[in-house]
């Protein structure tokens, strides 16, 4: 009874998982037929058009807008946890007067999503003029609430107070501690956070969507997107596209996946 | 420890919290305040504002069918995806914390979906559920059934949607339980196992009692998260036809992307969409509220 249980739980978690992976084996196995050929039959066996698509989209911008996807995204992901961290630092090592406001605002600003302000954030843009680079999709993820929050509750639980308090001892200074005592420490925390904004602004669409107008400015899924309208719709080429710039951040995830699922989760889980 | 917090009340706090304040006022609330703003204008970017009061906020509650179709939308859509995908979530939580093997395997393997592109995921969905080419379709007349126009018909496109909610969400909603499994204390389990009680058992009485914070985040989380619905529906029906807003008969326009369309669509009224913002952020904020009141409520 008990093995025919065992195994009755072992092929729903085999479909499930199944159910998950699909979809990417789809992806993969779609790039590399000729995109006429895509609905002829189920792809499930990989043809052998793959170069044929990768050609493709190497002769339009695809190198530009992965270049940019990179660009906003490595941007974003370096100021917006430097950003978290200092937050997180500052909230955990001093005592201020409006300290208990602060954390309840943070709080706030994690449930409020970002587009809510895109109108607002679109006109601020065009009077400041760059509306037409790269820095609207980068600075909408700077001051990122459930980042702060995320922080500060894991500052909180891995940086013993005291060692801050022997390096002040120690006569450092503020950013010093900071920067060599505070930023080892909790290095997990940093690299969980930073996979974590990376895919935010990778995966990102409705940002670009409004502010991309010409293709020098083109991230991956509007890029992938313009393959669509441009000549007939490629789909292979789309695919291909797709698949290159999805496997890379499956291989990071994936290598860094235990530490990373275990720290989005220990953050939220608390709160 | 208290003497040491009190020297360095001086500049440094602000320093290290300044970054994130002035960035917060600069790229979040200063945008809603003039969206907020904007929302008394008739206005399309470019031409003469015009003042015209509380008129936008009229229109959207009296005249305006197509804001009330898409909260409608919305709602559906959220309210048949989420709660299936959270109790997956912890269904499947449940079944593999006791796994020795394949435990972390598994749950990689189920987050996958969730750090995926949406342009990947409305492109992959829209080959499988397409009516005439779409994998599903071949398969359910090989069978011997009739091909069943998912994306093209207005009964099934929300439905569509919904499961792409559910394959998206349920492993994040997973790896969330299972940490909050973990996190239980090994002795209360083993208590209930000296007991006699069943793993049913176990689990109506002890996991999900427990688990009850780890449920309030993802239940307020994900119905903030419902009402943004844009990247989904949009992606899955842009390659289709282009001129389409809103899927067939508009069954799958959501709030985001009515409000994505009146702004920047064909036809620009930057002032109305503005209005459609702030009413769809006061609505995040009362279910937030609400949400948050009756999942603690419920407690005492």
């Amino acid at each position: 009874m008990k093995k025919v249980k065992g195994i009755l739980t072992g092929i729903l978690l085999t479909v499930v998982s199944l159910i998950s992976l699909v979809p990417f084996w789809f992806m993969f196995s779609m790039s590399t037929y000729k995109s006429e050929m895509i609905f002829q039959g189920v792809p499930i066996v990989p043809s052998d058009y793959f170069l044929e698509n990768l050609r493709t989209i190497f002769a339009s911008n695809f190198v530009q807008s992965y270049g940019n996807s990179l660009f906003v995204s490595a941007v974003s992901m370096v100021v917006t946890v430097l950003i978290c961290a200092m937050v997180g630092y500052g909230m955990n090592v001093y005592n201020f007067k409006f300290k208990k406001a602060l954390s309840i605002f943070i709080m706030m600003t994690m449930m409020v999503p970002s587009q809510i302000g895109i109108i607002g954030y679109m006109i601020e843009m065009r009077n400041i003029g760059i509306n037409q680079t790269l820095w609207p999709m980068i600075f909408t993820w700077f001051a990122n609430g459930f980042g702060a929050y995320w922080m500060i509750s894991f500052i909180q639980s891995s940086l013993p107070i005291e060692l801050v308090e022997s390096a002040r001892i120690d006569g450092a200074s503020e950013v010093k501690i900071f920067r060599s005592v505070v930023l080892p420490c909790i290095k997990p925390g940093l690299l969980t956070l930073c996979l974590l904004v990376f895919l935010w602004s990778w995966n990102n669409y409705m940002i670009p969507l409004v502010f991309v107008n010409k293709q020098e400015n083109y991230t991956i899924p509007i890029f992938i997107k313009s393959l669509a309208s441009a000549y007939r719709t490629d789909y292979g080429a789309q695919l291909a596209g797709l698949t290159l710039a999805t496997i890379p951040l499956l291989i990071l995830f994936i290598i860094g996946s235990k530490n990373f699922i275990k720290g989005l989760t220990a953050g939220a889980v608390k709160g | 420890m208290k003497k040491t917090h009190n020297k360095y009340k001086g500049a440094w706090p602000s320093a290290f919290l300044a970054p994130f304040c002035v960035c917060f006022f600069l790229f979040n609330l200063f945008p809603i305040l003039y969206s907020f703003y904007m929302s008394f204008l008739d206005w399309n970017g470019y031409g003469e504002k015009t003042s015209i009061g509380f008129q936008n906020y009229i229109e959207i509650f009296t005249k305006d069918d197509l804001f009330w179709k898409s909260l409608l939308n919305t709602v559906k859509i959220g309210v048949i995806g989420f709660p299936i995908a959270i109790i997956l979530g912890l269904v499947f939580a449940a079944i593999i914390c006791n796994l020795v093997h394949c435990k972390n395997l598994l749950q990689t393997v189920n987050f996958l979906p969730y750090i995926t592109t949406p342009v990947a995921i409305g492109m992959i969905f829209t080959f499988i559920f397409e009516k005439h080419v779409g994998f599903l379709n071949k398969l359910i007349t090989a069978l011997g059934g009739e091909a069943i126009n998912f994306t093209g018909s207005p009964k099934w496109a929300p439905l569509v949607i919904a499961f792409m909610i559910i394959w998206k969400c349920t492993g994040y909603y997973m790896a969330m339980y299972l940490a909050g499994i973990t996190s239980v204390s090994e002795d209360v389990y083993e208590a209930a196992r000296i007991d006699g009680a069943s793993r049913v058992q176990t689990f109506f009485k002890i996991t999900i009692p427990l688990l009850k914070p780890v449920t309030t985040f993802l239940v307020i989380t994900s119905a903030i998260y419902a009402f943004q619905l844009f990247d989904e529906p949009n992606l899955l029906f842009t390659n289709q036809s282009a001129t389409t807003v809103g899927g067939p008969g508009q069954s799958c326009l959501t709030m985001v992307w009515n409000f994505y369309n009146q702004a920047f669509g064909a036809n620009p009224r930057l002032g109305y969409a503005s209005a459609l913002s702030c009413v769809l952020f006061i609505i995040i904020v009362l279910v937030s509220v609400v949400g948050l009141r009756v999942m603690n409520g419920k407690e005492d």
